[in-house]
């Protein structure tokens, strides 16, 4: 439970971190817009319209969506039925913003059906709704009788309900205590008193008093001294669990309405309603409507003058440039942002945030300027240089009487930031040799322009880099942020603080110590001078030029460069194309070349031609007989055959069909070609022997 | 009993339905809060989020009955984590569960903050994302702090260094900076799939803003990442932000004006930043899938089991983005296909035709063997795209050589003449007298 709580607290914290170290600003015009964005128009139950309503009616929004005609419909329909409990409560709720047309019987028989029941109900629940609609019709039909005959019987069983430490049971069969029900609770009898025919027993409105206090000693607080009270619920098993903003609008609505009934005081610490109020301005402009609803409900109900009223003192800046001679200004207002009595605010000391002993202003009264509704210091005094402070304030009443009228808290610490414009001067950047430090190249620089020096040094040199700052005010500034930066040209960097003795700071590089850490890169350093500061009007970062230095061969031992960030725009990205280089064709003679070789090779073939027909052939061999003379030429033919098969075999077909081809006429060849052959050696051999 | 089995019967397809870009509805997320104070203080986020379809569950994170997967099944496909200071969540989950969360595909958003507890920052480290070691420390920037009367010390600064890409921060420049207000991290340099989404300037460092500098900041300068986004190679996206407040209502309403900038913008660019990023963290834009790779020889269109060297081919693959409600077809013109064999021996940039085809033909190299087509889309913020198709390559066949080569006729007009003579010579040696 104390981790929920304590995280919620730093949860608060963040998110309104804003205003955390400053008093929440009042209700503004932000609040408003956000209501007409959250709040608009059609709202699917009764209750979200009466919070609605009831939001615009507090803000006193001019320009709110119209939605009483269909809206007033469903208060009549509410009222007229036996709808539940729940729905009759917020239509008459409904009914008290709207003022719609009710006859006075519906509300009589409304009221006579519930005055039936209210004994019957069990629940804290249940008799809260009944209770509160009683209350509600007896306002907006007040010649309606609605008074309670056993008000001390209604008042008992729910003060029955109420426990040791000042929360409530939900119902007397359920143990579990609740500080959300103890609003509930409140509210209720609140509602039972003012319905009572007769007196309530005071006594018992006094023990319902100090109930009231006890619960306020179980308000939960954030922070160390920032002054803000909630009010928690513990972890309930069953029911819903109520976030603190609805239990503590619960309490605040159950205290103010039980305030608002009894006439005797209710002693509520003001220190602890204002804290509620911060508690509620806190949460700045919620997201949901029901947060919003509670909390501008809250808000205005704190502000009804049943409980002391919270005065918010609150500053529209809390940054004060001296080089604009800004004014200080305060403005103390209500919750909602309405003016506060006549007052005066008092600063009661300031300090330094370093020197917490020693105040710069002590005791001075802030002019009131009434066209404006500002609290003004017009002039600082001269003695508040820049830098952090502490402003003390306090709020005085000028009626003294009224003070139990109003929480004004007590004194409130302001931080206030006072910014100026530092002076930057004498800016020097050398190379010295080593030990004798006698200067061999020194350069000035002017800060505040954009001239760069460039340097050269060696391992055995130093560097030695200076300047001061002054405050406006002549004395020494020491500002948060002094970095010296030396970027080598693989962008990796070392970072220097540049420490100060007074005005003046200085830093010497000395390389020699420094090569390991340099990783033994020799090459060209950026400089880079970063001074800033939260109240240094002209924070800067500058390029101071570059130096060429000359480092020795990194040792084998030495540390390697850490790998360095890769600019993620360069891993992404088309790659470069890539085309593939085709084997490049054999190189030929021009086709003519070759035209004119075919012709020269086929030469010898026709001088074969000629020489044989010089010769004299004839073809008297030729067979005379018919038998021969056939296989003569089949024999020439199948020749021709084999030879126009080579041809074939270049034109078209492919070795396969050759051979085979081939194999068939060789087979043909070979028989027709022994049967001439033989005839013609037969022929010849009877020529010889004739 | 009966009744329980049917409930349960009836309950398995809504359990089992797990995050694909192709189902619209039923997109759950899981949001575990400190306090249910943030569900109200950052509702126009949250709000964002749910009228884009998203259904949001809320849990507090030390809530002993969250969990993210039940019967093996995830039951949520993004889980954003607005709890900086959760110290152990509540249920089964802890780091190791949502770290298996994002292994399984899905996307996560964790917002950290000045007292980021150990286990928020173990989750970061797990992701890449190194949170500024000291505890105290928050990111000041004293040149570019937005201006406020009330903020003094210079830790609500207004950024106005985003990544450069469209697909992640969308198509609209973000003309107003970005405020932050929260600790600041710095990304490990071997880590590829971490990307810095917004940037601090150069002036910046991160330190305790109570105490005086006094040795050089860790984190310095514009390597001080402010917002950033991871992309798992199972294409998970996760958010992680130094800041909760950035996400706040308060910070998307305020006004924001840069030190040292004349320009008073009404409205900061958080609202439009993260509402752009949360688009891209959960699918909603750059998420790419490929359809329909094919290939053919030019004037063909049935796709060959095997190509010849020096063949012409046409390739085409049908890219689509997701435009969080259907498939659009992506446009681009740096899409490239390898034809690939050991390394790439054609690299080409394909053409589209803007609905989403993406072609492009060259001629197969001469060199033979199993060739692969490779289209490797690897593009900052779209889902990476891995397409590889084996085919191979053969030589040419005895028969498709080049049959009459004119230079050869001397030799074939030789071979031919000799075989005519010996026809002739043949005739005239039988027969003569």
């Amino acid at each position: 439970m104390a981790t929920i709580l304590a995280k919620f607290l730093l949860l608060l914290f963040t998110i309104s971190i804003c205003n955390a170290v400053t008093i929440p600003t009042p209700i503004s015009d932000s609040h408003r817009s956000a209501a007409l964005q959250l709040f608009h128009g059609s709202s699917s139950s009764l209750e979200e319209t009466y919070e609605a309503l009831r939001v615009f009616e507090i803000l006193a929004l001019e320009n709110k969506p119209d939605v009483s005609a269909a809206t007033c419909q469903n208060v009549v329909e509410n009222l007229g039925s036996s709808s539940s409990l729940k729905d009759l409560f917020y239509a008459l709720k409904v009914n008290g913003i709207l003022k719609c047309k009710v006859d006075r019987a519906v509300f009589q028989g409304t009221a006579s059906r519930l005055k039936a029941t209210v004994n019957d109900a069990s629940t804290l629940v249940d008799i809260y709704y009944t209770i509160g609609s009683l209350v509600l019709i007896k306002d907006q039909a007040p010649n309606v009788d609605m008074l309670l005959a056993d008000a001390d019987g209604t008042f008992h069983s729910i003060k029955a309900l109420s426990q040791s430490d000042g929360r409530w049971r939900y119902s007397s069969d359920n143990p579990e205590s609740s500080t959300y029900a103890a609003g509930l609770a409140l509210e209720a009898l609140a509602g039972v008193i003012s319905l009572a025919s007769s007196e309530i027993d005071q006594s018992r409105v006094n023990t319902v008093k100090s109930d009231i206090l006890k619960l306020f000693d179980s308000i939960q607080k954030y922070g160390t001294d920032d002054g803000t009270f909630y009010f928690d619920e513990k972890f309930g098993g069953g029911r819903e669990h109520q976030g603190s903003l609805s239990t503590t609008s619960s309490v605040v609505r159950g205290v103010t309405s039980f305030a608002a009934v009894t006439s005797g005081k209710i002693d509520l610490p003001g220190d602890k309603v204002l804290g509620l109020a911060k508690f509620f301005l806190g949460i700045g402009v919620p997201g949901s409507a029901k947060d919003f609803f509670n909390q501008v409900e809250s808000l205005a109900l704190l502000e009804s003058k049943r409980v002391p009223i919270p005065l918010v003192l609150s500053l529209p800046a809390t940054v004060y440039s001296l080089s604009k001679k800004d004014q200080l200004k305060v403005t103390v207002n209500t919750v909602l942002g309405s003016a506060a009595p006549p007052l005066t605010v008092k600063l009661v000391r300031a300090f330094h945030t370093d020197a917490k002993g020693s105040a710069v202003i002590e005791g001075k009264e802030l002019q009131y300027d009434q066209s404006r509704g500002l609290h003004v210091l017009s002039v600082f005094p001269d003695n508040v240089d820049v830098g952090t402070y502490v402003f003390v304030f306090e709020i005085v009443l000028h009626d003294s009487g009224s003070e139990n009228d109003y929480a004004i808290g007590g004194q409130i610490h302001v931080p206030i930031y006072v910014t100026g414009i530092v002076k930057v001067s004498n800016a020097e950047i050398a190379v010295l040799d080593s030990d004798l430090g006698s200067d061999e190249t020194q350069k000035t620089l002017d800060l505040a322009g954009t001239d760069v020096v460039s340097l050269s040094a060696n391992h055995l040199q130093k560097s030695r880099f200076s300047f001061q700052l002054t405050t406006p005010h002549g004395r020494a500034f020491k500002p948060r942020q002094v970095l010296l930066k030396l970027r080598h040209e693989t962008k990796y960097e070392h970072i220097f603080v540049v420490r100060n003795t007074g005005k003046k700071f200085e830093i010497i590089l000395d390389f020699l110590g420094l090569v390991d850490k340099f990783y033994y890169l020799s090459g060209r350093y950026d400089f880079e001078l970063t001074v800033g500061d939260a109240v240094m009007e002209n924070s800067f970062l500058r390029p101071l030029g570059h130096l060429e230095l000359d480092l020795p061969e990194a040792p084998e031992k030495a540390a390697r460069l850490p790998p360095l960030p890769v600019d993620p725009y360069s891993r992404y990205g088309p790659k470069a194309e890539i085309g593939h280089l085709f084997r490049a064709p054999e190189k030929r003679p021009p086709q003519n070349v070759s035209l004119a070789f075919l012709i020269l090779t086929l030469l010898p073939f026709i001088g074969f031609l000629v020489g044989l027909l010089r010769l004299g052939v004839n073809f008297k061999n030729f067979p005379s007989s018919a038998v021969p003379a056939t296989y003569a030429i089949l024999f020439q033919l199948g020749v021709a055959a084999v030879l126009l098969l080579y041809v074939l075999f270049w034109l078209k077909l492919d070795l396969f069909t050759t051979l085979k081809a081939l194999g068939f006429l060789g087979a043909f060849l070979l028989f027709v070609g022994h049967r001439i052959l033989s005839h013609l050696a037969s022929t010849s051999a009877k020529l010889k022997s004739a | 009993m009966a009744k329980l089995i049917f409930v349960f019967l009836t309950l398995i397809p809504i359990l089992c339905n797990s995050f694909t870009p192709e189902k619209t509805s039923d997109r759950r997320i899981l949001v575990l809060l400190d306090d249910f104070a943030v569900k109200s203080s950052h509702s126009l986020f949250f709000k964002s989020l749910q009228s884009r379809g998203f259904d949001l569950d809320f849990k507090l994170a030390d809530d002993p009955k969250i969990a993210l997967q039940r019967y093996g099944q995830y039951l949520y496909d993004a889980l954003v984590l607005f709890s900086p200071t959760i110290e152990r969540f509540g249920g089964s989950i802890d780091a190791a569960a949502i770290l298996d969360f994002v292994d399984s595909g899905h996307d996560l958003i964790v917002a950290a903050d000045n007292n980021a507890s150990d286990l928020i920052r173990e989750i970061a480290t797990e992701c890449g994302v190194d949170f500024d070691e000291d505890t105290s420390a928050v990111v000041v920037d004293h040149s570019g702090y937005a201006v406020s009367a009330t903020e003094g010390d210079h830790t609500l600064i207004a950024s106005d260094d985003f990544i450069k890409s469209d697909v992640i921060l969308g198509s609209k420049k973000i003309e107003a900076p970005v405020l932050f207000q929260g600790i600041g991290h710095s990304l490990n340099p071997s880590n590829s799939l971490v990307l810095k989404v917004l940037s601090a300037s150069p002036t910046a460092f991160s330190a305790n803003p109570k105490s005086k500098l006094t040795s050089p900041p860790s984190l310095l300068g514009s390597s001080i990442s402010l917002v950033s986004v991871i992309q798992a190679r199972n294409n998970a996206r996760i958010l992680i932000s130094g800041s909760l407040s950035v996400f706040s209502n308060r910070f998307f309403n305020s006004g924001v004006q840069k030190a040292g900038s004349p320009t008073k913008h009404d409205k900061s660019g958080n609202e439009q930043f993260f509402t752009e990023l949360s688009k891209w963290v959960l699918h909603e834009r750059g998420h790419l899938k490929a359809v329909n790779v094919q290939h053919h020889k030019v004037g063909e269109t049935n796709e060959p089991s095997i190509y010849r060297i020096n063949d012409d081919l046409e390739y085409s693959v049908e890219i689509y983005e997701w435009s969080g409600k259907s498939w659009e077809p992506y446009v681009a013109d740096d899409v490239q296909v390898q034809f690939y064999m050991m390394s790439p021996y054609v690299l080409k940039t394909l053409s589209n035709d803007k609905k989403g085809r993406f072609f492009t033909s060259f001629k197969v190299p001469d060199v033979y063997g199993v060739f692969q087509f490779k289209v490797e889309y690897d593009r900052l913020g779209y889902t990476s795209l891995s397409l590889s198709k084996q085919i191979p390559v053969r030589p040419f066949r005895h028969n498709e050589y080049e049959r009459f080569i004119p230079a050869a006729y001397p030799y074939y007009g030789a071979a031919f003449s000799m075989m005519a003579g010996f026809f002739v010579f043949s005739a005239v040696h039988l027969y003569n007298k």
